[in-house]
């Protein structure tokens, strides 16, 4: 590689900035590679739920699928289950597994599905999800299923575990020091890092991984904010860990729990669950906020003081950069932008971003703003369908309430979204409606979301269903009876890591 | 070393089996019990032999190794063959009668074998509500089409003594690492008696189904190669 950048300073030692570090440096080993991490600055230990993608970047980085799981803590996670979202009912309740429905019509496919929900009619993910099983066996490779899936896992963990890879494995430099200053060439690209113990620190290329701070993008740089909260009216967590019994079982999805004014995450790891409180400061109050939490706590986890719980207080802002690559300097994670923790599209933008940078690492100074170009073009598409799918879990509901009404309020919007509501009453989300090679949420996940809230059935369906679909659905119910058989619980699975576990201690 | 029980949804609702291959499950063997009825998946892979016991009864094998406790398809825990002799597949089960000796067959299984689960990781036998899973299923089906086939095997012998098929078969075999190979004991088709019978004698063969699995282990012979390759790739590997 002939790059005029071959070194890349990234600020910041989080989930973004030391995914970013292996990452960068094991698909591009000539790099130098420079994080710079100031030692006082606690992360925003959030993003504890991944997609299935993870898989590849962390086999690509080359760290092994058991030692990952051991020193993060880390849980399978084969989707999202959203309780309460239609109308707030007993019995309300649907999947959005990771595993596509087959091949062919869904419309055929949902007329077929009868009494069962779509989801279960789709994939034997959704009752393998009910049993709390893994989606793979012990025996297996690494990063290989039975189904599709990602994780759960500590984010502070996560942290350590790649920085210990990409510092020993991967010779990428920790720096502990603070960014005091930051020197411009006459361009206006950075041109090196004041730093407080360090002196200069000097760069071809900059990561932005400081979080909501942006230190470089928006500080220094100054790049528009683009505020999405008249759409997404989500902007504040309370977030919480439980301590949960060793012979617990261990959810093998996120729960999505609806509540008056936003919703409830709980997630579920071998030792402990993470549960938090999404909610709108606009429609509701800390104190209302944290009587939901710890209400649901007292509901959900058997054995929990949910009295003496101590949340942690979380407020973002809703929005991303209108440019998050500007000059020579690369927004990657909550610099970029946050727009909420449903679907977890924190880690997933943290991936895609820096894979992007990665699969066309720019090589000459000339082409550089075409590359930012390309890349805000790109990204800024990706955040649009972030806001629009994220939106559509909440336009569907039919829940009382000042919170839900204003969220279908059809001033909120977007006007794709809209476009393309219209266009699902008569054909399921397809290909044609998301025509990117990578889009961020395939069809199939609008499908789930879309039928789950009790979307109709497509105009264009025939009234009958095929034998071809009925087939589908009898295929997908033997499926979830062999999986049943051959899967072991999550709980079973992760015990027999233990003395992995204890190996790991001990080093 | 056995403990061989009627398998019920009562002592065995929890009951978890390792299914896949590994030496520390069971599968260190050289050879497995083979049916003539499934001689012709079989030829696909292994060399199919012949043994006669002291008492004189016959019985046939498909070959995976040289020696005893060398299985040559098990690397690690992959069985490098998509056909597994029935034999192999359906352990840790048996096939059972009741004890009167009447009756339909029972799915027995041997609680001591080392394909048992000692925890919640293996395929369940039984699913949460008692029913048996698809691969209970598989299984019973299995041990039905093993049982029935074994039965069966004794007119094939008798045909093979009959007509005097067998010849006893010593490979002495020189490897690469100049040690010598050899496999004693064995009787395999004798081809020039089968191709000196007349059309009476085949017609008959034929007519009782025996001469499909003639030629399907004489066919699996040509494995013999394959094995020995083995063999050298495993004496290169250390």
């Amino acid at each position: 590689m002939n790059t005029e950048f071959g070194r890349v300073v990234i600020v910041g030692g989080g989930t973004a900035g030391w995914l970013s570090a292996a990452y960068l440096a094991a698909r591009h080993p000539g790099l130098a590679i420079i994080l710079v991490e100031a030692p006082d600055i606690p992360t925003v230990g959030v993003g504890e739920g991944s997609w299935p993608t993870l898989r590849q970047t962390l086999a690509t980085i080359g760290i092994d699928e058991a030692e990952f799981l051991t020193a993060c803590d880390a849980s399978f996670k084969q989707g999202t289950r959203f309780d309460g979202w239609k109308d707030g009912s007993a019995g309300d309740r649907y999947y959005h597994p990771f595993t596509p429905p087959p091949q062919g019509d869904v419309g055929e496919l949902l007329a077929a599905a009868g009494k069962s929900d779509f989801a279960h009619a789709a994939t034997p993910q959704a009752a393998v999800c009910d049993a709390d099983l893994a989606p793979r066996q012990r025996a297996m490779p690494g990063y290989a299923g039975a189904l599709n899936y990602g994780y759960h896992l500590d984010a502070g963990k996560f942290a350590r575990l790649l920085r210990r890879h990409a510092v020993d494995r991967l010779g990428v430099t920790h720096q502990r020091d603070v960014v005091v200053a930051v020197e411009r060439r006459a361009s206006g690209d950075i041109a090196a890092l004041t730093l407080r113990d360090g002196g200069a620190l000097t760069g071809d290329l900059f990561l932005d991984c400081t979080g909501m701070a942006a230190r470089l993008i928006g500080e220094e740089l100054g790049t528009e904010w683009v505020d999405r909260s008249d759409t997404s009216f989500n902007d504040r967590a309370l977030a919480v860990q439980v301590p949960t019994a060793s012979d617990s079982p261990i959810a093998s999805q996120t729960v999505a729990t609806a509540h008056e004014a936003g919703w409830l995450w709980d997630i579920a790891l071998p030792t402990r669950r993470g549960i938090g409180c999404v909610y709108s400061s606009r429609h509701l109050s800390d104190d209302r906020a944290k009587d939901i939490l710890s209400s649901y706590i007292a509901d959900k986890v058997p054995g929990a003081d949910a009295a003496s719980i101590a949340p942690r207080l979380l407020q973002f802002r809703t929005g991303h950069r209108a440019e998050f690559w500007r000059g020579n300097c690369i927004a990657v994670g909550l610099s970029a932008g946050f727009i909420e923790p449903l679907e977890a599209s924190a880690i997933v933008l943290i991936e895609l971003s820096v894979k992007a940078l990665a699969d066309h690492f720019p090589q000459s100074r000339a082409a550089l703003p075409h590359y930012a170009a390309r890349f805000n073009r790109l990204f800024r598409y990706r955040w649009d369908r972030v806001v629009e799918f994220l939106k559509l879990h909440y336009v569907l509901s039919e829940r009382s309430g000042d919170y839900w009404r204003d969220q279908r309020d059809p001033a909120t919007l977007p006007p794709a979204l809209k476009e393309q509501l219209a266009l699902w009453r008569d054909h399921p989300p397809s290909a044609i409606d998301l025509p990117q090679v990578d889009e961020m949420f395939s069809a199939a996940s609008q499908q789930y979301v879309l039928y789950g809230m009790g979307w109709p059935t497509p105009a264009c369906a025939s009234p009958t269903p095929s034998d071809t679909a009925l087939a589908q659905v009898r295929e997908t119910a033997e499926r979830a009876r062999a999986l049943a058989a051959a899967l072991p619980t999550n709980r079973a699975y992760f015990d027999a890591l233990n003395p992995l576990r204890e190996e790991a201690v001990q080093q | 070393m056995s403990n061989h029980q009627i398998l019920n949804t009562n002592d065995h609702a929890e009951l978890r089996v390792h299914t896949g291959a590994s030496a520390d499950r069971g599968d260190a063997v050289m050879a497995a019990l083979a049916v003539p009825e499934e001689f012709r998946k079989l030829q696909a892979h292994y060399p199919i032999v012949f043994r006669r016991d002291n008492k004189g009864n016959v019985s046939a094998l498909a070959l995976f190794g040289f020696e005893n406790g060398e299985n040559l398809f098990l690397q690690g825990e992959n069985w490098d063959a998509a056909y597994r002799p029935l034999s192999i597949d359906i352990q840790p089960f048996l096939f059972g009668r009741p004890a009167s000796g009447e009756g339909d067959g029972q799915v027995h299984v041997d609680m001591d074998h080392p394909r048992i689960s000692p925890n919640g990781e293996g395929t369940r036998v039984f699913d949460a509500t008692g029913r048996a899973t698809p691969y209970l299923e598989g299984i019973a089906d299995k041990l039905g089409l093993l049982h029935s086939a074994f039965e069966a095997s004794g007119a094939f012998f008798a045909a093979l003594a009959r007509y005097e098929l067998l010849e006893p078969f010593t490979l002495n075999v020189p490897l690469s690492d100049g040690s010598k190979q050899a496999l004693v004991g064995f009787h395999i088709i004798d081809e020039a008696k089968l191709r000196s019978l007349d059309g009476e004698a085949l017609g008959a063969l034929h007519a009782e189904g025996h001469l499909m699995a003639i030629f399907m282990s004489l066919a699996s012979l040509s494995h013999f190669t394959d094995l020995i390759a083995r063999k050298e790739a495993k004496l290169a590997r250390g």
